[in-house]
């Protein structure tokens, strides 16, 4: 392995990272194999060369690569990427960031009470991850973070609502408890141990989450991009624990109640 | 006007010539891909971004035209090495007396 200077290895990491973001999907070529194939020519290029090479040694060789954008023709991207690439040519074009931003205020202003609403937000969150997703690196998107990022949070921020709570919203579902609620209308003992054991449910959901998010986090990366790149796994380890603890206190709760009570 | 107009037919011309290139280069002998390259590099006009070169043999690969083995270097790092299959020995052929057979015609127009 070649010693490369610092900032030589971040412009390395750079171009890497836009073939990557280029190639990615193509239906003809392997991008990782490419990858590889640009490194070992690096590593060929600076041969015997005096170590650690410097930027501008590594610049020279990159400009020789060429731009990834010139490697692939646009018609051997997946279809998806070639929209994307008619509507947002590099990371200068701002396109994609108003539209995203035009169409989440829309949604706010014109119809926040018809379906019309979600419509809106869901295409103004398409137009985001679009941006995003043909971006190298979240950095380069500069300004463009405030008109993309609003109906990601929107998004993002329901989906984990609704990621951690649904248990308590699909469990007590109403035809059960209203027919209980006239059936026991002052009962305290009945309601204390089916909220608690609703609740009891809650933690083990919150256990199995953590245990998801903990190994396979590329799917939380996919799902929550760009926001998951920051995810830590400790983060995990805390939900694992505070749904550990509601479990058990729940479960306690539940039985003891449902026991001494009577 | 003019020179967008060579320009899209050069980058026609060289994309499959590049490709033809590549194919004879590895015929002979295996070849690793910045030996390709090095080799390429030295007709002129023929490449214009030396990393293009890689996605042709990504592709090349993925069409079963050439086959690729990793090798210790003494030199340095380990080498991905190229060369053809039995289906891109056939390929070459064919496309080398296609190319033969379509210079040939095309000295003969313009000499009238």
């Amino acid at each position: 392995m070649i010693v490369l200077s610092e900032n030589a290895r971040r412009s390395l990491d750079d171009y890497l990272r836009q073939a990557r973001a280029y190639l990615r999907g193509s239906k003809s070529v392997d991008a990782g194999e490419i990858e590889q194939n640009i490194t070992e020519h690096i590593e060929n290029e600076f041969e015997g060369a005096s170590e650690p090479v410097s930027c501008d040694e590594l610049e020279a060789v990159l400009e020789k690569l060429g731009d990834p954008q010139q490697w692939v023709p646009e018609d051997e991207l997946p279809w998806w990427r070639q929209i994307i690439l008619r509507v947002r040519s590099g990371p200068e074009d701002w396109r994609l960031a108003y539209v995203s931003f035009g169409l989440f205020v829309a949604a706010l202003a014109i119809a926040p009470t018809t379906p019309v609403f979600l419509a809106l937000i869901l295409a103004s969150f398409l137009a985001s991850r679009a941006a995003i997703s043909e971006a190298a690196d979240t950095k380069e998107l500069r300004a463009q973070k405030w008109l993309l990022y609003p109906s990601l949070i929107g998004v993002y921020g329901f989906l984990l609502l609704a990621l951690l709570t649904w248990p308590l919203v699909l469990m007590p579902l109403g035809e059960i408890y209203e027919d209980r609620l006239t059936r026991f209308p002052g009962d305290l003992r009945y309601w204390v141990t089916v909220i608690s054991a609703n609740v009891a449910v809650l933690g083990a959901w919150w256990c199995v989450l953590a245990a998801v998010l903990l190994k396979p986090r590329k799917v939380a990366r996919v799902l929550f991009g760009p926001f998951a790149h920051a995810f830590k796994p400790k983060w995990a380890f805390w939900l694992l624990a505070i749904g550990s603890g509601v479990m058990a206190l729940s479960a306690g709760v539940c039985i003891m109640y449902y026991r001494y009570s009577a | 006007m003019n020179d967008k107009f060579f320009d899209n037919w050069t980058n026609q011309l060289r994309k499959g010539m590049l490709e033809l290139c590549i194919l004879n280069d590895i015929r002979d002998r295996k070849m690793y891909g910045y030996e390709i390259v090095r080799r390429l590099r030295r007709i002129e006009g023929l490449i214009i971004s030396e990393g293009a070169i890689y996605p042709i043999l990504s592709r090349l690969k993925r069409q079963d035209l050439v086959a690729t083995s990793i090798q210790e270097s003494s030199s340095g790092p380990a080498r991905k090495y190229y060369k053809l299959t039995q289906r891109g020995e056939q390929m070459v052929s064919r496309m080398n007396a296609y190319w033969q057979a379509i210079s040939g015609a095309t000295d003969s127009v313009e000499k009238g």
